[in-house]
């Protein structure tokens, strides 16, 4: 093994410079390159503790992935690596501003039913969240980028918020699709 | 001595031995082997030369039969022929009642949770009728090939869950054969296209087979698979297509009311083959004849459309949601491939052509396609091809958690992560001196734990009386690469640990298992019957604890002295039966003192909406939870 991967953080897992922006597209050829190596399937015959390793190093890959896939996990990681931990939950201040996106948002989720095709609706917020999410990304790369934490650290908060909002959205899609499912 | 031989790295000895490995689809109708020789994959047929082994066992007066010789008797002998029993698999008696109208055998009455079906030969489980299907295809590959086989590769439906899978190992198990991998019936179709074609870049692979429906969206680049999701419904397939025709043809007959499983059966076998037919014509004739009765009419496709549209709309919108998991639109799909015999019906294929807007490939047969796949999966996994670059990486189809306050599930991995996986979540005491914690494992996407299905309940016990919060338990889900759950908790002070391969509540033990083998079925019902009530002892405790520490809090507030009353005396009666050995007594009390509690425990809910947003929890037990997917979970 060139590499310790159960020692290596994501981004030199994937030999990427540690950054908010990564080629997602050598991120994933360089995990595939890695999996071949240490996926399971590869030690289908070998012994149990052979075994248990390729399980480890491959469950890291896969969190590895994931983690760099998603931007807000991604953002994230990158502060936990500067030895910030982000436990916002119970920081409550946020600018006027978004809080009052936050609300137009959760007011259109709820009558979403009202609509002619709420389906096509969800799609629509769905846009604009992610729309807005991508601008929030390239304040946080900024942010970051100057070494200037407290506001990275902002950024991910309102992505947090986006990011919750984006899963309210799925979930009622998929509750809508239940239902017309039957 | 003799001397070892040691290969050039990346070449394979000249006296490497071909290891023997084949693919198995165990299919609710169809089931199928296949195998690599001389680089060559085909399916495996029987002396008669016929590929296919219909899913189906006959347990007769004399003998055994599986395969055509069993489907003989599916009208002759109903009761006694088992057919679509992976419908069953995994299966808890509970689950059976939506189902079990398709099906015209009669199950067991039975204390224990899994289902058994009655037939002359003993109650049977759907894993003891699935193993005598995999024994016939082991015998058929032994024979062919002429020695003993080194593994198979078995395919399950994507969508199974945990349950499911456990229950195809086991019968894997009886049928004494090695499972290298189960694999997912559309990661294997498309192994099988992608090496045939050549083919990169995103493709659906849309499984509809007897009894399943799966559709996996993969990503496909240099010899890697990558599932990117994977959805479904695991009771939905050609047999609901069956039975909707059956509906309609019973109707047209004015045998809606007829009860005898013979004309049943005989309605279904039309229904069937009229489907199969208007895939090559406009219409068929159908000609009924049974005992006194007589009946011809004709099925036609427009008629046919109209019965199935609703049920091809459900899938679609599985296709959907696959989709948006994948994050990928319709027309980044450059493939649809079409798996499982109902994909032959032209109603789907139009429908799906439709959906993805593109034309869906069929070229290779739609009922060997997935043995195919896993027999090349298992050809690499048995070592026989060295440097092969095919790489399959997959993903859970549902997602796992735990659960906490309020009977609400924790997802701890979500669906569509690719596999292995291990994830770790901590979790604290909520009392002072606590020094045990119930885990609940559950296996599903909804919120509630009783919408969920639950896979298994362990304790861990024994940790140091500390102060409430200051106790640190890790617990971690670790998913191999079968899909299989493991979970395992750790006191991070004590070092204590508890550890449990995730056996679903009506899944069979390994010991089980071993029992079966050995024993005669009685046997092995006594040790479900154990297990079962332990089981119920165990929930009892589990209620009266809970109960008990949920009273100490906030009885006083929350209950007026007549609620109280009414409580303590279901209390008690739960406690008088408590140690007995009587399943129904325990189970019935258990369920009073859940409804005298019922007024109550939405009360206390009420009151605890601001506790639990504060923190997550296991039962009573509050925690504070210091998640590593902190991203996911917010």
């Amino acid at each position: 093994m060139s590499k310790d991967i159960l020692n290596s953080n994501f981004f030199e897992l994937f030999d990427q410079t540690v950054s908010f922006d990564v080629d997602l597209h050598k991120v994933q050829q360089s995990y595939m390159e890695l999996q071949k190596q240490v996926h399971p399937d590869k030690f289908a015959n070998a012994s149990d503790q052979e075994k248990r390793i390729s399980m480890q190093r491959t469950s890291w890959l896969n969190e590895a992935l994931t983690t760099l896939k998603n931007p807000v996990s991604r953002a994230t990681y990158l502060l936990k690596l500067k030895g910030l931990d982000i436990n916002l939950e119970n920081e409550t201040t946020m600018d006027a501003a978004f809080l009052m996106q936050q609300l137009e948002i959760r007011e259109k989720l709820e009558n979403i039913k009202d609509n002619a095709d709420p389906l096509a609706a969800l799609d629509v917020l769905a846009g604009e969240i992610k729309n807005t999410s991508n601008a929030m990304m390239q304040g946080f790369s900024q942010s970051y980028e100057n070494d200037d934490l407290d506001d990275a650290r902002e950024w991910i908060r309102k992505l947090q918020f986006l990011e919750k909002a984006k899963n309210e959205v799925n979930a009622l899609t998929a509750t809508l699709e239940d239902e017309l499912m039957g | 001595m003799a001397l070892i031989q040691i290969a050039e790295p990346g070449e394979s000895t000249t006296a490497h031995q071909h290891k023997l490995a084949v693919g198995i689809d165990l299919g609710t109708t169809n089931s199928l082997v296949a195998t690599v020789r001389s680089g060559d994959v085909s399916t495996l047929p029987d002396v008669f030369g016929e590929h296919l082994l219909p899913s189906i066992v006959h347990y007769g007066k004399e003998k055994l039969d599986v395969g055509y010789e069993a489907q003989k008797n599916s009208i002759g002998d109903p009761l006694n022929t088992i057919v679509s029993v992976k419908r069953l698999m995994g299966r808890g008696a509970k689950d059976l009642s939506v189902e079990d109208m398709h099906y015209s055998y009669e199950f067991a009455e039975s204390e224990s949770a899994v289902p058994r079906i009655k037939t002359r030969r003993g109650n049977v489980s759907a894993v003891e009728v699935s193993a005598e299907i995999l024994k016939t295809l082991k015998r058929r590959a032994i024979d062919t090939l002429g020695d003993d086989l080194t593994g198979a590769v078995i395919t399950v439906p994507a969508y199974f869950d945990e349950a499911q899978r456990q229950a195809t190992k086991d019968a894997a198990k009886l049928a004494d054969i090695n499972v290298l991998r189960l694999l997912n019936e559309p990661t294997a179709a498309a192994v099988a296209y992608g090496l045939d074609t050549g083919n990169e870049g995103i493709i659906a692979v849309y499984d509809l087979g007897g009894g399943t429906f799966d559709i996996s969206i993969l990503r496909l680049n240099k010899g890697v698979f990558e599932v990117l999701a994977t959805g479904g419904d695991s009771s939905l397939g050609g047999d609901d297509f069956d039975y909707e025709i059956t509906q309609w043809l019973a109707a047209q007959a004015g045998l809606d009311k007829v009860k005898s499983p013979a004309i049943k059966r005989l309605l279904m076998q039309h229904s069937r083959s009229a489907k199969e037919a208007l895939a090559h014509q406009e219409s068929i004739e159908i000609n009924l004849e049974i005992d006194d009765i007589k009946w011809q009419g004709s099925l036609d496709r427009a008629q046919l459309k109209e019965l199935l549209t609703p049920l091809v709309k459900k899938t679609l919108m599985s296709c959907r949601r696959a989709l948006r998991d994948a994050d990928v639109e319709n027309e980044n799909i450059s493939e649809v491939v079409m798996v499982g015999g109902s994909t032959r019906t032209l109603i789907v294929r139009e429908m799906v052509a439709d959906f993805f807007e593109c034309e869906p490939l069929t070229s290779i047969d739609p009922d060997k396609v997935v043995a195919t796949g896993a027999a090349l999966q298992a050809d690499v996994l048995a070592g026989n091809k060295s440097d092969e670059e095919m790489l399959l990486l997959d993903v859970i189809p549902l997602s796992l958690g735990i659960e906490t306050m309020g009977g609400l599930v924790e997802k701890i991995i979500h669906r569509n992560t690719a596999i292995p996986v291990a994830k770790a979540q901590d979790f604290t005491t909520y009392k002072d001196g606590q020094t045990a914690m119930a885990v609940h494992v559950l296996q599903g996407e909804r919120e509630l734990v009783t919408d969920c299905r639950s896979l298994a309940r362990f304790e861990l016990r024994g940790f140091p009386s500390q102060v409430a919060g200051a106790v640190r338990i890790r617990v971690t889900f670790q998913v191999d690469a079968d899909g299989l759950l493991i979970v395992s908790a750790r006191e991070e002070n004590s070092g204590i640990e508890a550890s449990v391969d995730v056996k679903p509540s009506y899944g069979l033990t390994d010991n089980e298992i071993e029992t079966m083998l050995r024993d005669s079925i009685e046997n092995a019902e006594d040790d479900m019957y154990s297990r079962s009530l332990r089981e119920q002892q165990v929930e009892a405790d589990r209620v009266i604890e809970a109960l008990d520490a949920a009273l100490a809090v906030d009885a006083r507030e929350l209950l007026s002295e007549q609620e109280m009353l009414t409580i303590s005396k279901a209390r008690q009666d739960l406690l008088d039966v408590k140690t007995s050995s009587d399943i129904d007594a325990i189970k019935q009390k258990i369920k009073h003192l859940e409804a005298a509690c019922e007024d109550y425990v939405a009360r206390r809910m009420n009151s605890n909406i601001k506790i639990a947003m504060q923190g997550h929890s296991i039962d009573e037990y509050t925690s504070d939870s210091t998640s590593d997917s902190e991203a996911e979970e917010l």
